[in-house]
């Protein structure tokens, strides 16, 4: 893994090339180890390290951006090179800003060596107990452990410079029983790999599946919702985008005010609607800087239920008076103490959903979200789950389901098959299903 | 000024790879330095007790050419804001099986030292798989070939002015923009080549080239006081073709189609939900086919290997040669020589010859997508070549080859289609789109839907989505254009497998027509 002085040392050589009054690089290495396996056995496995230097050359207003995977220095030259010719043909871009100075970033890590150091030996026992216990109940398993780590950093010609190591891992199975009839998931990500358990993981998923045995039939419509916390992750991930101040200013946005300007200020959300990004949570890997080099710094976007705040790139910030601000990635719903369990005690009727899967925007004005419910759906009666139900395809947009969120449980980390929040498991009322599907 | 390919390969590593892919216009064998290069991952898997090995060396050139023009914020005045990308990526990935297990390994070193020790690696993997391997690999036997191809192009895309695309671009912005009710325009034009070279210890070493060329408009209106915005897109067919697939796009024709179309996208009525009979046009249905049909024949989602990401398949291996999807009117195909297809190649990443094989037949599911590992497992004796990779450190897995649907009589014409119809709607373009895991419940969107009253085509509404099962849906097709009308679409972005990899695929079809299907209205 390239450190510090590795990445520092590269980053000046690649200005040092440069000929143009403007030159920025960004570096990254990433290293992957993962085991795949379906059917109770490995499927595939494999081992590989990635690299890249990407560069941006600018003058009189012109950019151009080219990459190489080599880092020799004739490599770099070339690079530096062709980002120029690049930058020399276009035509001048009016939303340049100025290259970022000097920065202070965080004095931050969140590291595990464990994490970065792993491979087979210490990832194929957690894939065996989990098919070791699928085997045991004659259930079949499939799934996936990754673990990742990798440095990067950047520098430009005005002097700022930035790096930072990042690891995390993810273990995830699938259990269905052998006719194909039931599904069951779980996954666990962590940054440190210590943490994750194939045993607990596997008898989760199991239990999931054994218990959606012979799902019901039930009517599309409005029901009230337990949504696990992935399931929660799986459609509030894309509420990130719609921050964006540019779009709801230009009246593309669910914040976007009717005859003009946004919704910040106004309280759009119940009181217990807090989110918020925090690059420094250790349960997240490292990210020290957004787009365009901008320091990562907590932020509240709602704040008891009032918007607070919006995403500004440094181009709109610049425009608009404003501080820029790091994009809102990975982001916080703040939760509660109770657990899934406390919120299907307080149901008296609805659905407990799992997990999402396939979720696309509908109208992204509304953030009308559609998808479906996969690997486990449940009738909730008088507080208790009573039986498995068949899946349901949703229409439905986070917003609104914030909107109608009663009541919320502890906050974990949640990541789906294309999501990730840290965010409670919440009670919300009125969720809109729209038709059933035979899937399993 | 250009960016000339020589300029780009200036560099050690560039240099390098552009003399390990250059080609003797007098020969159609691969590049003896890339032969040599390889030699090191066949020999040091042997001597590390492999059974089996393979590699691939590869370098992609991608260039990305894009402009959007929106007004400034405070003025209104429209500002041009242009981009330029072009990079590179070079390196190079080893399959083994050692002990009847896989192992996989990549690095962007592309030395022999390297490859050798990648091809350690690669066995270390394998090694470590065996003890929890499920049974033994089996490979379908298949023909060692010693062969260079390259896709059919007129132009090198590379060779084309950056400034020459983006005027063509700022032109058809700028013809959007004419319209004051447009708020914002914009487009971009994308090429990329992949040189790749593959090689195996069962005696092949194949090098191809491809190029593959996309382009794209797109318009936005908004409507402040109602906060209302719509979008109308012009989505050429991304295709493997050389810079003479732009030339035929009509960038700026169909610039004043969709200046026009934004508007009246943005005032159209929404739909009254009901059942409707719909005509999907090629830029539209393509996707509806290849979330529906293309995914739920792959053979290792049908036997469970996808389970824990993008699902299995209702069309289980039971139901081959059996199950009817369709109408009789519905013939599907997997075809990975179709000309100008995204998926098309003379070889595949478990160096099979391509070629051409029936998926549903008269509305008959009677074929899936398959590929060495795992074709035995259904009783074949050969692989259907659909085995490739994202790239040189993705594992090579079953993907999907161009999937098409044939066309109808060459007497059956849009027109009789829509005639045909009391109370319907026409969509092209793609909007949003989903499905479930097993390939059953759709729901899909579009780009533009317009009314069919008493057989006649009439104006734009808006906020549809249509919802349907895939059996229940093929099934009401009664109708599809004839071969005039068919057209090649395609995706770029595919996603599959874990680690993640996304993939570029065609697919064939002329408008076709379905009755009374569940639409709603969407907000």
């Amino acid at each position: 893994m390239m450190t510090r002085d590795q990445v520092k040392q590269l980053t000046e050589k690649v200005l040092k090339f440069s000929s143009f009054p403007e030159c920025s690089v960004n570096v990254n290495e990433i290293e992957e180890a993962f085991v795949r396996f379906a059917n109770n056995g490995v499927t595939t496995a494999g081992f590989t390290v990635d690299r890249t230097v990407r560069i941006s050359s600018v003058r009189d207003g012109r950019t151009g951006t080219t990459s190489t995977t080599d880092l020799t220095d004739e490599a770099l030259k070339a690079a530096v090179k062709r980002s120029e010719e690049l930058a020399a043909v276009a035509p001048p871009n009016p939303e340049r800003v100025d290259p970022l100075g000097l920065q202070k970033y965080a004095d931050y890590e969140n590291w595990d060596d464990k994490t970065a150091n792993a491979r087979s030996p210490v990832m194929t026992p957690h894939v065996k107990a989990i098919i070791d216990a699928a085997l045991a109940k004659k259930l079949v398993a499939a799934g996936f452990f990754t673990r990742s780590a990798g440095a990067g950093g950047f520098a430009n010609n005005t002097g700022n410079f930035g790096y930072q190591r990042q690891c995390d891992s993810r273990l995830t199975t699938t259990v269905r029983n052998a006719d194909g009839s039931s599904s069951g998931w779980a996954c666990q990500p962590s940054v440190r790999i210590g943490e994750i358990s194939g045993a607990d993981l596997g008898g989760r998923a199991i239990e999931k599946c054994t218990r959606w045995t012979k799902p019901e039939k039930l009517d599309p419509g409005k029901y009230t919702v337990v949504l696990e916390p992935t399931a929660v992750a799986d459609i509030g991930t894309y509420l990130g985008f719609s921050f964006s101040a540019r779009s709801a200013e230009e009246g593309r946005s669910f914040l976007s005010k009717k005859g003009g300007g946004t919704l910040v200020g106004d309280k759009m959300f119940p009181d217990h609607i807090t989110l918020r990004s925090d690059p420094f949570d250790k349960r997240v890997p490292t990210s020290l800087w957004g787009q365009g080099g901008v320091p990562n710094t907590p932020i509240n976007w709602v704040e008891k239920g009032v918007v607070k705040n919006l995403f500004y790139d440094r181009y709109w910030a610049m425009k608009a008076g404003k501080q820029p601000t790091a994009f809102p990635g990975l982001m916080t719903l703040e939760g509660g103490t109770g657990s899934v369990n406390d919120l299907i005690k307080a149901t008296d009727r609805g659905l407990l959903v799992t997990r999402f899967w396939y979720v696309r925007t509908v109208n992204p004005q509304t953030v009308q979200l559609t998808g479906l419910t996969r690997d486990g759906l449940f009738l909730i009666e008088k507080g208790e789950v009573t039986r498995p139900v068949i899946n349901l395809r949703f229409n439905e947009s986070p917003v609104r389901m914030l909107q109608n969120v009663k009541l919320l449980g502890r906050v974990e980390r949640a990541q789906g098959a294309e999501s990730q929040m840290l965010c409670p498991p919440v009670q919300a009322t009125d969720f809109t299903f729209s038709s059933i599907s035979d899937a399993v | 000024m250009n960016l000339s390919r020589r300029a780009f390969v200036a560099g050690s590593a560039a240099a390098f790879a552009a003399e390990l892919f250059a080609a003797d216009k007098n020969s159609n064998k691969p590049n003896p330095q890339l032969e040599k290069l390889a030699d090191n991952a066949l020999r040091e898997a042997k001597r590390l007790k492999a059974s089996y090995c393979d590699i691939r060396i590869i370098r992609y050139r991608d260039q990305n050419v894009g402009v959007r023009l929106s007004p400034e914020r405070g003025t209104g005045k429209t500002l041009e804001v242009p981009s330029v990308n072009d990079v590179e990526s070079f390196g190079f990935g080893v399959r083994v099986i050692v002990d009847g297990a896989w192992g996989f390994a990549a690095s962007p070193v592309v030395t022999a030292e390297e490859i050798r020790r990648i091809t350690g690696e690669a066995v270390t993997v394998a090694k470590a798989s065996a003890s929890i391997k499920l049974k033994p690999v089996v490979l379908a036997p298949v023909k060692a070939y010693r062969d260079r191809w390259t896709s059919p192009f007129e132009k090198n895309p590379f060779d084309v002015a950056v400034a020459e695309k983006l005027e063509l671009l700022l032109d058809s912005g700028r013809q959007i923009k004419k319209n004051t009710q447009v708020f914002g325009s914009g487009g971009s034009l994308s090429s990329r080549s992949e040189d790749k070279y593959f090689a195996s210890s069962e005696g092949s070493s194949i090098q191809q080239l491809i190029f593959q060329t996309f382009g794209q408009l797109q318009a936005n209106a908004v409507d402040l006081a109602s906060r209302k915005s719509k979008t109308r897109n012009y989505d050429p067919a991304p295709v493997s073709a050389g810079y003479e697939a732009v030339q035929k796009m009509n960038l700026g024709e169909n610039a004043l189609r969709i200046r026009d179309e934004v508007v009246e996208h943005l005032k159209a009525p929404p739909v009254k939900p009901g059942k409707y009979d719909l005509i999907l046009m090629p830029s539209h249905l393509g996707l509806t086919i290849h979330e529906s049909i293309g995914h739920s024949t792959e053979l290792d989602r049908a036997l469970g290997y996808e389970a824990n990401y993008a699902g299995t398949s209702f069309l289980t291996t039971d139901k081959l040669g059996k199950f009817r999807v369709g109408s009789d009117l519905m013939n599907v195909y997997g075809d990975r020589t179709t000309p100008q297809g995204l998926s098309t190649v003379a070889y595949d990443d478990d160096g099979v010859k391509t070629g051409k094989f029936d998926i549903i037949k008269k509305g008959i599911f009677v074929g899936y997508q398959t590929i060495r590992d795992q074709a035995h497992l259904i009783g074949d004796k050969e692989s259907r070549g659909c085995c490739y990779a994202d790239s040189w450190a993705s594992v090579p897995f079953q993907r999907m080859p161009n999937v098409s649907l044939a066309p109808g009589g060459n007497d059956d014409t849009l027109e009789g289609l829509i005639s045909g119809v009391d109370n319907g709607i026409l969509i092209e373009g793609r909007g949003s789109y989903s499905i479930d895991q097993q390939r059953y419940n759709f729901q899909f969107g579009g780009d533009a839907f317009y009314e069919i009253k008493g057989g006649k085509r009439r104006g734009m509404i808006a906020q549809v989505a249509y919802q349907s099962r895939t059996p229940d849906f093929w099934q009401t097709c009664d109708g599809i254009a004839g071969p005039s009308y068919w057209q090649l679409y395609g995706l770029f972005r595919d996603g599959k497998g874990e680690p993640g990899q996304v993939n570029a695929i065609s697919h064939g079809c002329s408008p076709t027509r379905f009755r009374q299907i569940n639409v709603i209205t969407t907000d």
